[in-house]
């Protein structure tokens, strides 16, 4: 499974990264704004994202939008602090397929990763 | 119609729940407050590493928290498991905990509580200036030995 970590923070890119090094998952780039997160979908082709709504140039949303119509089958991570249940439903209907509040543990992310990836619960 | 005193305890009621979550769920380490206060004079309580967000939408101002390079440090070791973590790391860590602590209200006041990506600055800037229109509350807290402030100021 390849994976694109997109989150405008280094220490969240890095938490998420540190958290899956005994995880078979490779993380194939980082993004810090949905236009960077865009570029990698296309250039590394991802089967996976992580994702955050609240970043500078573009945000989660838009991004999402974007992504799902480069690569449809994309399995997509929202990881966010927008904790309100409107924005979580905006980002499913726009094809995400799971969605965890910040602040996340590591344990709330090993559960994330196994759904996105139909995994039985590590 | 609200008192101030009614608005005041409902506004500072909420930030902390947000930011005692923060810390209870990624540091097993409660958090102490110190009682708030609305903030008069024009000292900037500002400690050595700030996260700021802007606030639009149904609110509007901003929300920071401040606290020594040791809090960020040892957030980061904990959380990050980053064990020597730069300068820019920890005005990093600062900007997420500002993120994470304002994003969360919106399960208080909805999606139209608009944040802006954080701003992140080290010790006290000269330019910097708080609207005169609107009140600052003050929240005075301490995690695990390092002493912070949260300060919100919403109209």
């Amino acid at each position: 499974m390849k994976l694109l970590i997109v989150d405008d923070s280094s220490m969240m890119r890095m938490t998420i990264e540190e958290h899956l090094k005994n995880y078979d998952i490779e993380i194939v780039g980082t993004a810090s704004n949905g236009k960077e997160a865009i570029e990698q979908v296309t250039a590394k082709k991802p089967d996976a994202v992580t994702l955050d709504i609240t970043m500078p140039e573009m945000d989660g949303l838009e991004c999402l939008e974007e992504i799902m119509k480069i690569s449809p089958d994309l399995k997509v991570m929202v990881i966010t602090a927008l904790s309100d249940k409107l924005t979580g439903l905006k980002a499913l209907k726009k094809g995400a397929r799971e969605y965890l509040y910040k602040p996340v543990t590591p344990d709330e992310l090993m559960k994330g990763f196994d759904l996105l990836f139909n995994r039985p619960a590590s | 119609m609200s008192t101030q005193k009614e608005q005041f305890e409902k506004t500072v009621n909420v930030f902390i729940s947000s930011i005692e979550n923060y810390f209870d769920k990624l540091t097993k380490i409660p958090i102490s407050t110190k009682p708030p206060f609305v903030k008069t004079q024009d000292e900037l309580l500002l400690k050595e590493c700030t996260g700021m967000i802007g606030v639009s939408g149904i609110k509007k101002g901003f929300i920071y928290i401040s606290g020594d390079m040791e809090l960020f440090r040892d957030l980061i070791r904990r959380y990050v498991k980053l064990q020597d973590p730069t300068e820019n790391n920890m005005l990093d860590m600062a900007g997420e905990l500002s993120n994470v602590v304002s994003g969360n209200v919106r399960e208080t006041y909805g999606d139209e509580f608009m944040i802006s990506v954080p701003i992140v600055f080290k010790g006290k800037p000269d330019n910097l200036k708080f609207p005169d229109d609107v009140p600052i509350y003050v929240i005075p807290f301490q995690w695990n030995k390092f002493e912070a402030y949260m300060v919100v100021g919403l109209i």
